[in-house]
């Protein structure tokens, strides 16, 4: 009973930091959609190749390869900061994340 | 080098007129029907409904062939890039486009198998091999600076045709919803090819490479 006490209060003690979230960019039509997007440190983004051509996610601090159409990459934001990104293989297209 | 061009070209062309004669001529009963309605019409009874116009362009599997062929072509002048060039920035180039009209075929190749339409070659689809085969036979006798502009002015013409024939024949004409979408899907990653070529024919007559910076990250 008071061991089932104390994981609520320590439950209740840990809710104030907000559960790690994923969150999606979508590529296609050579865009990354949306082309910024603010998350926070332990978040999850999903990058999905909606094109018909293979695409990659790559900035100083990560780096996908190349993400098959209708394939999935993802990556967790451990560090803040921002972080401009494009497509190795088609460099005009340009996004950034956000880590706060 | 420009006689391929305008053999593609021509090709590209000469696709509406082609289809259009398979298509839209009238048989003897449709030409019954057209003028039975339009009398009835001028007439102000209750008509039957017009029936919607024939199609002039490519019908799906003709599409399919088209989309086939025109990726190919470029595929294999891309092939033959990679292996002539001594220029980097050709030669990166030429390896996207291997590897992005890949996809594309493979992507539609997945697609009308999954439709079960089975491509049909047309005169369209036919230039297009022969047209690309002759282009490739000419850049073969070219060399270093020479053949780097050729191929390069090649891509340029070649994938402002294939938006043209995108754009005005082969999106307005499926009539499959998911073919029409890919279409309409595909095309951003072939304009961007077309602005890709551009600026590197502009740094090749610009006579070096560096020009190109501006499109690296």
């Amino acid at each position: 009973m008071k061991l089932g006490l104390l994981l609520v209060v320590a439950a209740a003690c840990g809710s104030n930091k907000p559960a790690p979230k994923i969150l999606h960019v979508e590529i296609r039509g050579m865009k990354f959609e949306p082309d910024a997007l603010a998350v926070s440190v332990g978040d999850t983004i999903e990058w999905t190749n909606q094109d018909l051509v293979p695409h990659s996610v790559t900035s100083a601090a990560f780096d996908s390869k190349a993400i098959a159409p209708h394939a999935t990459w993802s990556y967790v934001a451990r560090t803040g900061g921002d972080f401009a990104y494009n497509c190795t293989f088609h460099p005009m297209m340009v996004a950034a994340i956000i880590v706060r | 080098m420009r006689t391929s061009i305008v053999v593609v070209l021509a090709a590209l062309l000469a696709l509406a007129p082609s289809c259009k004669k398979k298509t839209t001529e009238p048989t003897a009963g449709s030409a019954a029907v057209a003028e039975t309605g339009s009398a009835m019409g001028s007439a102000g009874s209750a008509a039957a409904p017009t029936p919607p116009p024939a199609p002039t362009g490519p019908t799906d599997p003709q599409i399919a062939a088209i989309v086939v062929a025109a990726n190919q072509v470029d595929i294999d002048a891309g092939n033959l890039a990679i292996k002539k060039t001594k220029n980097p920035e050709v030669k990166k180039f030429a390896e996207l486009m291997v590897t992005d009209h890949t996809a594309v075929n493979k992507g539609a190749v997945e697609l009308v198998t999954k439709l079960k339409v089975t491509p049909e070659e047309t005169d369209a689809s036919k230039g297009l091999v022969a047209g690309g085969a002759d282009n490739r036979a000419k850049l073969e006798k070219l060399d270093g600076a020479e053949f780097d502009k050729a191929y390069v002015a090649n891509e340029v013409a070649y994938h402002k045709a294939v938006i043209g024939v995108l754009t005005s024949q082969l999106i307005p004409s499926a009539q499959n919803a998911e073919l029409k979408s890919t279409l309409v899907g595909v095309k951003p990653a072939f304009d961007a090819h077309l602005e890709h070529a551009e600026k590197l024919q502009a740094a090749l007559e610009g006579g070096g490479g560096s020009a190109m910076a501006g499109h690296e990250m």
